[in-house]
């Protein structure tokens, strides 16, 4: 068949004609893929966790960073912590819906990412604004020894609808996956305030016990009520091609970053599978 | 913080987890408010509509505009064969998907360009991401607005479960601005009548189906179907866009028949 018998004006490609919901062709397209940023490390900061902690918790966790900065690349993304989810409380109360929520979103991260890069300016870290943030990050981590975004995925009014409740699914920790796996990043760590996934939320139950390593599904069969980070990141596991594992550590013992970021397991690991 | 003022469900939210499964269902109960329920989105197909040229295009613009009068329309466009080139000479050099979703993005950008200036003549505007907080306003006033159809997810877009293309499209993005917006209907005007239970271009025995719900197109398990599979997805969790159209635009009547809420093509249903 040539190109015109159809009566649309194709370019020659393999995909040329093809339905790309067709089964048969998308698993033709199992490609490997290039790591654009190999030697880069995805570290994220928490909203709630950290950041909103206070200068005790901040502090410490700043001259980590300023620490691990000085042989280490990093790019940080925050959360945007108990701001977002006040405005989130009212934008349901109006009713607004999913869509409208992730868009507000960012812009509680974007102040928390600004703070940050308030604190470690003097290292050349700064907060890159989201417009120009993805296109130019290879330029600026080699430019400069890390970077700042707010963790927030722009999906923005195209968020999806949860299915239950209207709480955005790809919040911060789903940013930042989403990233280090398109740019082929060395690793991901959650920084957060407890030591890892616990059987049960450690906040509410003394008997709860740390959960060292587990595979994404089976911590989605055991069905933890409460997870330490956005629960979407199970799904995400699932389909990652370049990133097969993230780990979560406690960012109130800030030595615990420094040792993640060098591949020692001091938290929870949770690996694709 | 200061709570007063604030519900025992602000406070919840505030201090719970958002994995907290109790609290996330409480999250759905406020009733949803539709932010533009008089508009009607429409989609124009990138391999299926706009790469046949002006034979196909002109006949469908026309039609847009006899029906400004009557309906408002927030009108999304499809990539198509230039995208197919793109992804596969970017799937030979290895690209992630999330860079698959860039140039999949620039396609569709080209394809809304081109419309828009068709239109441009009776005042209606192309707008991007940042400029939808303008879309009711030209609306109100020009009662259209053309956007690119692929959700702006770039290097944040998820991959799919099998190969490398990816899973959210212009079908996709489009059909969310419906969702988040609440409007009153989405049509998907392609160049096929509708659904089948193959594809109608390379198998005659294909079966037209007029009305099916998601569900049930599920247990038939397609080979290939006349939406992207993520749109099926999303319907199941939608709150507003639980139903969709598909028509043919290479029939004239067929766009002006769906804007009424005549039954032309295929209604998917979520339920």
């Amino acid at each position: 068949m040539s190109a015109h018998t159809d009566r649309r004006h194709h370019v020659q490609s393999l995909l040329m004609r093809e339905s790309l919901v067709d089964k048969a062709v998308m698993t033709s397209t199992e490609t490997p893929v290039v790591r654009m940023l190999p030697e880069a490390h995805v570290v994220k900061i928490g909203g709630r966790s950290i950041l909103d902690a206070g200068r005790s918790v901040v502090y410490p966790v700043v001259e980590t960073l300023a620490r691990i900065l000085a042989t280490k690349k990093l790019i940080l993304g925050v959360g945007g912590g108990v701001r977002t989810r006040h405005v989130f409380s009212i934008a349901l109360d109006l009713g607004l819906p999913t869509g409208v929520l992730a868009q507000l979103s960012a812009a509680d991260a974007n102040g928390n990412a600004h703070i940050l890069g308030t604190l470690l300016a003097p290292h050349g870290v700064v907060a890159i604004p989201p417009e120009m943030f993805g296109h130019l990050l290879p330029l600026f981590i080699h430019a400069a020894p890390g970077v700042i975004f707010n963790g927030v995925p722009p999906y923005s009014l195209w968020e999806h609808p949860p299915g239950v409740g209207r709480i955005p699914p790809h919040r911060t920790d789903a940013g930042c996956f989403l990233l280090a796996e398109c740019f082929g990043c060395k690793s991901l760590v959650l920084v957060k305030d407890v030591e890892g996934v616990y059987d049960k939320d450690p906040k509410g139950h003394l008997g709860a016990s740390l959960i060292r390593a587990i595979s994404a599904t089976e911590l989605e069969r055991r069905a933890v009520p409460s997870l330490p980070f956005d629960r979407v990141l199970l799904r995400l596991l699932g389909t990652a091609r370049l990133l097969k594992q993230f780990q979560v550590v406690n960012g109130h013992k800030p030595e615990l970053i420094e040792a993640a970021v060098n591949g020692e397991h001091v938290g929870t690991i949770v690996f694709a599978g | 913080m200061d709570s007063e003022g604030l519900t025992n469900f602000s406070e919840a939210l505030m201090a719970g987890s958002l994995t907290d499964d109790q609290l996330i269902a409480q999250t759905g109960r406020p009733s949803l408010v539709n932010i533009i329920p008089d508009a009607n989105v429409v989609k124009i197909g990138g391999q299926s509509l706009i790469d046949r040229g002006r034979s196909a295009v002109f006949p469908l613009i026309d039609e847009i505009v006899a029906n400004l009068p009557r309906h408002k329309m927030i009108i999304g466009t499809g990539a198509g064969t230039r995208a197919r080139h793109a992804y596969s000479v970017g799937l030979d050099l290895k690209m992630p998907t999330g860079v698959l979703s860039v140039l999949g993005t620039f396609v569709s950008m080209q394809n809304a360009r081109m419309i828009h200036y068709l239109l441009a003549k009776h005042g209606v505007p192309f707008i991007e991401p940042a400029q939808f907080a303008q879309l009711p306003l030209y609306l109100e006033e020009r009662r259209a607005v053309v956007f690119f159809g692929m959700p702006p997810y770039t290097f944040w877009h998820q991959n799919p479960a099998v190969g490398r293309i990816p899973p959210h499209r212009t079908d996709t993005g489009v059909y969310l601005v419906s969702e988040v917006f609440g409007t009153r209907s989405m049509i998907f005007v392609k160049d096929e009548r509708g659904l089948f239970t193959a594809d109608p271009k390379k198998d005659r025995h294909a079966r037209f189906i007029p009305k099916i719900t998601v569900a049930e197109l599920e247990a038939m398990d397609l080979q290939d179907v006349v939406v992207e599979r993520a749109v099926l997805e999303l319907m199941k969790a939608a709150e507003n866009c639980r139903s969709i159209y598909i028509i043919n635009g290479l029939e004239p009547g067929n766009l002006t028949r769906a804007l009424n809420g005549e039954h032309v093509g295929t209604i998917i249903t979520a339920d």
